[in-house]
This record gives structure tokens, C-alpha cells and sequence, in this order.
């Protein structure tokens, strides 16, 4: 029996942990402190194979609120019908093309999650092509169309709201250094979209974290990497900081790629040119995390601000030039106990946001009418990264964009979890699917450690 | 029984490829141009006295070399003068030049990053394996992937075998050029700013994208495939402006039997039982064909010469949503003597040679995208991206003896700018022009005789060009191969029978290629 060890305590390395165990091996998960976000889709396929029971996915009714500019809100609930007559209000011609644009997208977003079920596709397959016609003829073009376009000409082409544009159009540009008008960001849209019902357009929150720690038979190690021994081209092991070392025949990582081919492992054992690429991969932080307490309900699940696109591009403007955007987009989400976190974007990694916060809650005090915040604490990327364990601040380790997903993600040569160095292999958010989809990367990476 | 075969409604180079290839084939073929004389964009005429302009399009590269083969252009006239350079001014007075002399540019760039000179090679060397790779493409009309005949199912086999033929490393490579941004794509290879800007301005060109913006490296690369006289990545003029190479095509379709009528406005597409019978003149003259191709782009010839109502709803909603946004404007001026640019003075051997070359205002990544911010938000760039070559340097016809003609592509200036374009805004927009050039050549205000001013506005309403767009629609990811213009209808046909299409707003897009008159041409040929 060879032993395993796994690194990081996100989904993706418990379902790895969970699933190498179970085969037999004898696995060891070694925790530090960092801790993936607890919102994302959990594929079908991961709860049947762990056979995971009682997961709750919550997203807010409504799942959206958009103050309008002339004041009132636009509210967009999870009952389409609702949605439509909310919408209604201020636009007719938005409300008409509402439901026709939600299951165009559903339909896509059915065909990713399927192809989010299973590791990266080879696109020159018979296979895939074969899939991606079940689309039918305009949902195959539909998806050429949409994957590699602006959110914002998608947007344009389909609603003439402003406020009902920006705040589709965030979704977009999510944890991303581009703006709405940049090519490959309605991909992002669809990719928020995944596991959603009809016409919601947010991640879920689940408690999925909790389920996986409830699961028996893996030993959790609380403690960090200080490296990984690597002999005559193998894995033998890890170092850990206190010193002790663990001999396994297989690691697994759920560290960013760049971390752990780069740092973990001693220079040397990589191909030049791969070491090149993997340092070529973008995983730029671009937004800030706020958490508060508030005294009493602020009126709202979720809200965006985000009036329009041109408001979106514009932030992004700031950013591009590495300054903090002048108007950020602020995306706050709030629970029953009036725990509020708020998303803040763009805030470039390293720059300096000592008046963010204020400004934060400054904004934000408009829409919670008479609550108080308590406890503010704003991270920007470089705390997050300090805290969080997130590259440069970025939660998905490596940015979702076309060039950086599917076969691609992080870099082709390591897309099927498998790295030059025998016995190390990589899961966690930078693998696909990754970025948010919790615990396919783990799967896919345990499944391709028991096929090999 | 009509006197013709095939009309064709333009007489851009599309179209005149297209009559050229059909007539060597022995069809009767009439091209009607509404303009007095042939070319579209790609001509020259004589602005001022004693100065001839290649008025819009300046530069051939990308015209494909099976054309000027099959339709012996030589000998027809076509002749080509390579550019040997770029020149890139700085903003520190110092400059970045690219030479043709392989010796001489690694030395001008080690000046400027020993690592970036010894990049340069394996950059070129890769650009030329992905302009090889998607070569065969130019001149295929593309698959349909949603059909399910027989003859697409095929054609989608072939086309995956020829990305698997490629290779792992090569294919991941092409698709990394069309799913970036030229400027992350420029970031992998060098760190010379200003090299980096050179070079992803090649991937803004005609596009209402910044090179920050995925999909810009796919442009680059569109830039890139350009071969002239065997030789990849080569640029040129044609000898006596791009005019000459309207003219060449031109005398090559009518040796081979076109006839080719001008000042013939075309006012709609006939149509029976969905099926084109021949066009309708303005004034009223009807003209019969059997088969008709449209060089016109794919709003002008669905929206307007054929009209809503002979087509279904689906593909009119697809022609409406096929971006067009023009973003460049041209301005040509007269000079009376050279400019003089103080990084590089023109009284020392390689000064005078930059001036035989391109000149590209393009300092760094975040000039173009100041320029692009500007304009996204309606505004003209203050500070725009230039590309300028004085033709006269290599072909002293365009200009009188010791003067000059100057020609600037100038980017980002909006079709849809605030307030639309008027006589003020393009004359500011002139002014801009000569203000940014002049920090780099102070000489140039005085040298000024006569300027031309272009606007996205000005294209559209000249040469009809859709929003003043270039290639006639956006070379964006999402708008080309089997989405130009419209899925299921790539491949040159339309949804009526006998209506063909043949402009730039089919594959493989625009840039004086003449891919897509010869597709057209040989689709029409096969379909018979």
C-alpha cells in the first residue's frame, strides 16, 4: 500500500483525500491555515461519488438587488415570472427578452457543467464534438459566439437597461483584471452561471466544507509546507515547517501551481521552458474582501452596485493603470445573523487602500438605511493572500480566463493534474474546473492518480 | 437569355478577384461600381496637384500569393516595394527601430534588452509556424460545426486532423493567440515597452479593442501572415499607391473577358421565389444574371440591396448583431520636405533609412490604452496610435521632385462619437494628429502643404463601408471563420439562391487579403 499525502484543506484536496482513501491508499491532508471560499456549484458527480448527503445550496431571494438610479430597486428573484415583472417596471422590451435570454444561457451553461463533469476535454476529439452538437445548431453557435465575447456586446445585443446590464455584466468580471468590454468575460457570465436555476446568474453558497469535514477516515494534519523532497525525478515526501518530514510515494497539491512546481519543489527538476510558462500564468488579485457586523437587517440579501457597464469599464480603467478604482464595483452579501462581506473591486494587489473601507461603507450606508456597521474589517489582495493563502490575492490561483480554462488551465502542459515530477500532482482552484467549482478538480486529479 | 452570367455588385479587390477567377472560368461576368473608377478602398488618386494618395488602405501584405500567381498580377502591373523598418519614437527622444537587417536589429535591440534580441528570433520563428498553421485555413471555406451533413461532418474531420497534424505545442499556441490579449501575449516574450507596444498595435488595427483585451492577439496574428514574394511577415507598397493593385486585378478580370461598368449605383437585389434573378440600377435599368455576389458589406447587402423581407428572421437578427464600429481614421498629408524626427535625424544613414520604412507611434502598452480609453467612451484619442509610411520614399512618382506625401492610420477614432462627426471634429481630429507627430518631428507643422482628413464617417460615406470599418465588420473571435457573418452561412452562399457573398465581411476577413473574392469565386465555381 502507497501512501498519499495532500496538500490544503479546500474542497478540492478533502474530495481527493476522500476518494484516494477510499481506494486504499492511506492518505495523510496536511491543512495551514488558508481556507477556500465556501460559495461555488458542487457537480453532481462529486456528491454521488462521495455519496455526500444533505447539501444545501442557498442562493437569496431576491438573488440580487440593483438600486436604480432615479432611486427604487430592481429586484431579480429566483421565480422568473417575478423577475420579469420587475423588470417590467422600467423596461418592456427587457422584460420580453428575459426569459428567452435566461434559457439560451441555461442551455450552455448545461452543456459546461457537463463538460465541468469530467476533465479537460481534448477539443480536437471526435468525442467533444460529438457533445458539444448536442447543443443543437443554435446552441453550438451560440457557444462559439459567446465564449470567446464581451460581456457587455452579449448584454448590448440582448437588454437596453443600464442597471439591469451592469449588474449581469458584473458576474462577468468577477475576480477578473478586465473589463465588461473585454473579449472572453461573457464566459464568466456562463460560468457563474453553472449549477444556478433558471435566471440566476450568482454562485450558491453551500455548506458543502462542512459535510466534507464530517466525512470519516483521513487523517488531517494541521500544519504547513515547507517543501517538497523530490529523488531522481519522484516524489518522496514533504517537509514541514516545525521541521518533521512525512515520506509518501504520492503528493497531491491543491497549492497554486506556480507555488508548488516553483517554490515547494527544489529548482532544477523542471523543464526550462515549463518554468517559464507556469511563471507567465496570471493570477492577479483585483479585489478587496470587507466583512462587518450589522446591528439590524440592512434591507437586502445581496446588492450590487454596479449602475451600468460604462461604470464597470470604468473601474477597470483605474485598475489597468494599477490604481484602486475611483468608483469600485461593490457587490455585498449579508446572512441572517447580519454578517455582511462585501466584494470589492478593483483593488490592484500591493497598491496602497488605506481610505478604502471608509469609502466602502460610505457607499454602502446609502442602501442599509438605518443600520449600524460593527467590526469592519477590510482585507485587500495582499492581505488575502497573507491570510487567505491566495496568490497574489487572487482566490482562484490562477485567473478563469479562455486562455487559462478548459485544456488550458493552468498551462496545457499541466492540465490533467500530472506533473513532470512522478508522483506530485495537482488539484485545487488554478485546475479545471477550478475557480469556484468545488471539488471537481479534486476528482478529476483522484480519479487520474488511480487510472495512472 | 441575359448577357451575363454573374454580376457582381462592387468593385472593390473582393470583388474584381472574384470576377477575375470566374472569368478565367469562362463565365460572362459584369462588375458594376458605384464610384467612377474600380478599387474600393484600395486606391489611389491625386488629392493635391502633383501628389497621388493611397487614400484609405497603404500597405499590401496579406494580398494572398496565390492570387497574384493564378492572376499573373506582375504582369498586369502589380509591383511591390518592401518596407524595411519600423521606427518607433519615444517620449524620452530616444526610439526603438526594427530592421529588416537581421545583424543590425539585434544590435538596436540589445541596445534596449539583450534578453528581448534574443527573443526576437524564436518570437519570429514562432509567428511564422502559426502563420504556416493557419495558412490553409485562408483559403478554405470554412466548415459549418452545426450541420450535420455529410460534406461539413467531413470538413470538421479535416480541419481536426489538420490541428492534430500541428502538434501539441503548436496547437496550444494558436489557440493561446486567439483566446489572448496581444498585450499578455507580447508580455510572455519581451519586456521592452516599446517593442511590446509595436508589436500588439498589429493586434488593435481596425478593432475597437485594446490590446489589453483578449482576442487582440488573434489580430496580431491576422497581421502576421501577410508572405510577399515568399517571404512571411514581409510588408510593401505597391508602386504607385494600393490603387495599382485594384488596377492590377482589374486588367487581370477584364483579360479574362469581365466587363466592368462605373458610376453603376446598385440599388437593390432582384428577387423571385427566393431566388437573386439580377440587380435593380439606380434610375431603374434592371439587369439579369443568374447568379449575383455582393462585395458590399453584410449590412449593406442584406439590410439594404436585399432587404428584411426576403429573409428569415433569425439571419436578419444575426446581420443586426454582426459588429461593424469603426475605430480608425486616416490623414494624409503633402509635404514640402522630409520630417525630420530628432530620436533619429534624417541627415544620418539610418534616419534617412527609417524613413523608407514604418513609423509607428506606439511608446508603450498604456499610450494605446489611454488612446482606447478615451474612445471606448466616445471620445477621439488625444494621444492615438499611428502608423505612417511616406510612400514617396520608395516610389518618387507619388509625390513632385523633393516633396513628399505622408500617410498616418490613425487609431482610435470612433464611428460612433459623441455628438457624431462634423467639419470641427475632423479638423481637430487633424490637429491632434500633426500636434503628436510634431512632438516627435518639430519640423513637420511647416512642411505641411495640404492635409486630407479621414473620419470612420468619411470611409463609410466614400467607400460604403460600414461604420467606416476597415474589414468590413470586426475581426473578433466571435465574427470570424464560421461566424462571418453569420453562422451556417460562411461559406459565401445566402440564405437566397443564387446571392453569393464575397467582401471582407466573410472569411477570412479584411486587410486587401482577396481570400474572400477567391473563396466566393471557387464556391460559385464548385456550386455549379
Amino acid at each position: 500500500m502507497s501512501s498519499v499525502i495532500v496538500i490544503g484543506g479546500g474542497a478540492d484536496a478533502l474530495v481527493a483525500a476522500q476518494i484516494l482513501a477510499r481506494a486504499g491508499r492511506e492518505v495523510i491532508t496536511i491543512e495551514g491555515a488558508a481556507a477556500p471560499p465556501d460559495d461555488g456549484w458542487v457537480p453532481k458527480k462529486v456528491l454521488r461519488e462521495l455519496r455526500l448527503e444533505g447539501l444545501e445550496l442557498e442562493w437569496p431571494d431576491p438573488w440580487l438587488t440593483v438600486p436604480l438610479p432615479g432611486g427604487g430597486r430592481l429586484e431579480l428573484w429566483r421565480d422568473l415570472a417575478r423577475t420579469v415583472e420587475a423588470i417590467r417596471r422600467f423596461s418592456p422590451r427587457d422584460a420580453e427578452s428575459w426569459p428567452e435570454f435566461c434559457d439560451r444561457m441555461a442551455r450552455l451553461a448545461r452543456f459546461l457543467e457537463a463538460v465541468y463533469s469530467a476533465p479537460p476535454p481534448d477539443p480536437l476529439s471526435a468525442g467533444f464534438a460529438l457533445r458539444a452538437r448536442r447543443l443543437g445548431r443554435r446552441g453550438l453557435a451560440d457557444l462559439l459566439r459567446i465564449l470567446p465575447m464581451p460581456v457587455a456586446e452579449l448584454l448590448d445585443d440582448w437588454f437596453e437597461s443600464d442597471a439591469l446590464k451592469g449588474a449581469l455584466g458584473a458576474a462577468g468580471i468577477l475576480h477578473l483584471l478586465q473589463g465588461p468590454r473585454s473579449g472572453g468575460t461573457a464566459f464568466r457570465l456562463l460560468h457563474h452561471h453553472l449549477g444556478c436555476p433558471l435566471g440566476v446568474f450568482r454562485p450558491p453558497r453551500s455548506n458543502v466544507m462542512d459535510l466534507l469535514h464530517k466525512l470519516p477516515r483521513v487523517e488531517l494534519q494541521p500544519a504547513e509546507v515547507l517543501r517538497i523532497t523530490v529523488r531522481a525525478g519522484a516524489v518522496a515526501g514533504v517537509v514541514l515547517k516545525d521541521g518533521r518530514e512525512l515520506a509518501a510515494s504520492t503528493v497531491v497539491s491543491s497549492a497554486d501551481p506556480r507555488r508548488t512546481l516553483l517554490e515547494l519543489v527544489e529548482p532544477g527538476w523542471l523543464d526550462p521552458e515549463l518554468v517559464r510558462t507556469l511563471r507567465h500564468t496570471r493570477r492577479r488579485g483585483v479585489a478587496a474582501r470587507l466583512r462587518l457586523q450589522l446591528d439590524r437587517s440592512p434591507g437586502f440579501a445581496t446588492l450590487a452596485l454596479a449602475p451600468s457597464l460604462d461604470y464597470l469599464e470604468r473601474a477597470y480603467d483605474d485598475a489597468k493603470f494599477g490604481r484602486v478604482s475611483q468608483r469600485p464595483y461593490v457587490e455585498a452579501r449579508c446572512d441572517e445573523q447580519q454578517r455582511m462581506e462585501v466584494l470589492v473591486q478593483y483593488v490592484p494587489y500591493g497598491v496602497d487602500c488605506s481610505n478604502l473601507k471608509d469609502a466602502v461603507l460610505a457607499l454602502l450606508s446609502e442602501h442599509w438605511g438605518d443600520a449600524q456597521p460593527q467590526h469592519a474589517e477590510l482585507l485587500a489582495p495582499r492581505e488575502l493572500e497573507e491570510f487567505e493563502g491566495w496568490p497574489e490575492g487572487q482566490p482562484h490561483h490562477a485567473e478563469l480566463s479562455l486562455d487559462q480554462a478548459l485544456w488550458m488551465r493552468p498551462v496545457p502542459e499541466l492540465a490533467h493534474y500530472r506533473t513532470p515530477i512522478q508522483g506530485l500532482w495537482l488539484c485545487g482552484p488554478a485546475m479545471h474546473p477550478g475557480a469556484g467549482i468545488a471539488g471537481a478538480a479534486g476528482l478529476h486529479c483522484a480519479h487520474a492518480i488511480l487510472g495512472g | 437569355m441575359p448577357k451575363h452570367d454573374v454580376i457582381i455588385i462592387g468593385g472593390g479587390h473582393n470583388g474584381l478577384v472574384c470576377a477575375a477567377y470566374l472569368g478565367r472560368a469562362g463565365r460572362k461576368v459584369l462588375v458594376l461600381e458605384r464610384r467612377e473608377r474600380v478599387g474600393g478602398a484600395a486606391m489611389t488618386e491625386e488629392v493635391f496637384p502633383g501628389f497621388r494618395f493611397s487614400v484609405f488602405s497603404y500597405v499590401v501584405s496579406l494580398l494572398r500569393p496565390e492570387i497574384i500567381r493564378d492572376l499573373e498580377l506582375p504582369r498586369h502591373g502589380l509591383h511591390i516595394l518592401p518596407l524595411e523598418s519600423t521606427l518607433t519614437p519615444l517620449e524620452n527622444n530616444d526610439y526603438l527601430a526594427q530592421w529588416n537587417d537581421h545583424d543590425q536589429n539585434r544590435r538596436e535591440l540589445a541596445r534596449h534588452s539583450l534578453r528581448d534580441a534574443e527573443a526576437y528570433d524564436e518570437f519570429g520563428l514562432m509567428l511564422h509556424q502559426m502563420a504556416r498553421a493557419v495558412k490553409p485555413l485562408l483559403a478554405m471555406a470554412p466548415p459549418d460545426p452545426t450541420s450535420l451533413s455529410l460534406g461539413e461532418l467531413f470538413g470538421m474531420k479535416r480541419l481536426a486532423e489538420h490541428f492534430q497534424g500541428l502538434g501539441a505545442k503548436r496547437f496550444n499556441t494558436l489557440t493561446k493567440l486567439l483566446t489572448m490579449s496581444s498585450a499578455d501575449f507580447l508580455d510572455e516574450w519581451f519586456e521592452t515597452e516599446a517593442l511590446k507596444a509595436t508589436k500588439s498595435a498589429s493586434g488593435i488595427i481596425g478593432t475597437m479593442l485594446g490590446p489589453r483585451s483578449p482576442g487582440t492577439a488573434y489580430v496580431l496574428l491576422h497581421h502576421y501572415m501577410g508572405e510577399l514574394d515568399g517571404v512571411f511577415r514581409a510588408w510593401g507598397f505597391a508602386k504607385g499607391g494600393n490603387g495599382a493593385v485594384s488596377a492590377a486585378i482589374a486588367a487581370a478580370a477584364q483579360a479574362a473577358g469581365t466587363e466592368i461598368r462605373c458610376n453603376a449605383t446598385v440599388e437593390s437585389v432582384l428577387i423571385s421565389h427566393g431566388q437573386a434573378k439580377g440587380v435593380v440600377l439606380e434610375g431603374g435599368e434592371e439587369i439579369k444574371a443568374k447568379t449575383v455576389v455582393s462585395g458590399a458589406d453584410p449590412r449593406r447587402t442584406f439590410l439594404q440591396l436585399v432587404g428584411e423581407k426576403h429573409l428569415p428572421e433569425a439571419f436578419v437578427e444575426s446581420i443586426r448583431r454582426f459588429r461593424f464600429r469603426g475605430a480608425s481614421a486616416k490623414v494624409n498629408l503633402a509635404l514640402g520636405e522630409l520630417p525630420d524626427f530628432t530620436c533619429l535625424p534624417a541627415d544620418g544613414i539610418n534616419g534617412r533609412r527609417a524613413l523608407r520604412g514604418a513609423i509607428s507611434i506606439s511608446p508603450s502598452v498604456a499610450y494605446l490604452e489611454r488612446a482606447y480609453d478615451e474612445a471606448k467612451y466616445g471620445e477621439v484619442s488625444r494621444r492615438p496610435y499611428m502608423d505612417i509610411v511616406i510612400p514617396s520614399m520608395l516610389d518618387p512618382s507619388m509625390a513632385p521632385p523633393g516633396q513628399h506625401v505622408m500617410s498616418i492610420f490613425v487609431q482610435y477614432a470612433p464611428y460612433h462619437v459623441n455628438g457624431g462627426w462634423t467639419d470641427e471634429r475632423r479638423e481637430a481630429l487633424g490637429n491632434s494628429v500633426v500636434e503628436t507627430l510634431a512632438q516627435y518631428a518639430p519640423n513637420l507643422k511647416s512642411a505641411i502643404l495640404h492635409r486630407q482628413v479621414i473620419t470612420p464617417a468619411d470611409i463609410e460615406r466614400i467607400v460604403g463601408l460600414a461604420e467606416g470599418n476597415i474589414f468590413q465588420g470586426e475581426l473578433s473571435l466571435q465574427q470570424m471563420f464560421f461566424l462571418r457573418p453569420v453562422p451556417a452561412w460562411a461559406k459565401y452562399r445566402t440564405p437566397l439562391a443564387g446571392l453569393y457573398q464575397c467582401g471582407a465581411g466573410t472569411h477570412p476577413g479584411g486587410g486587401v487579403m482577396g481570400a474572400s473574392g477567391r473563396n466566393a469565386a471557387l464556391q460559385i465555381l464548385g456550386a455549379a
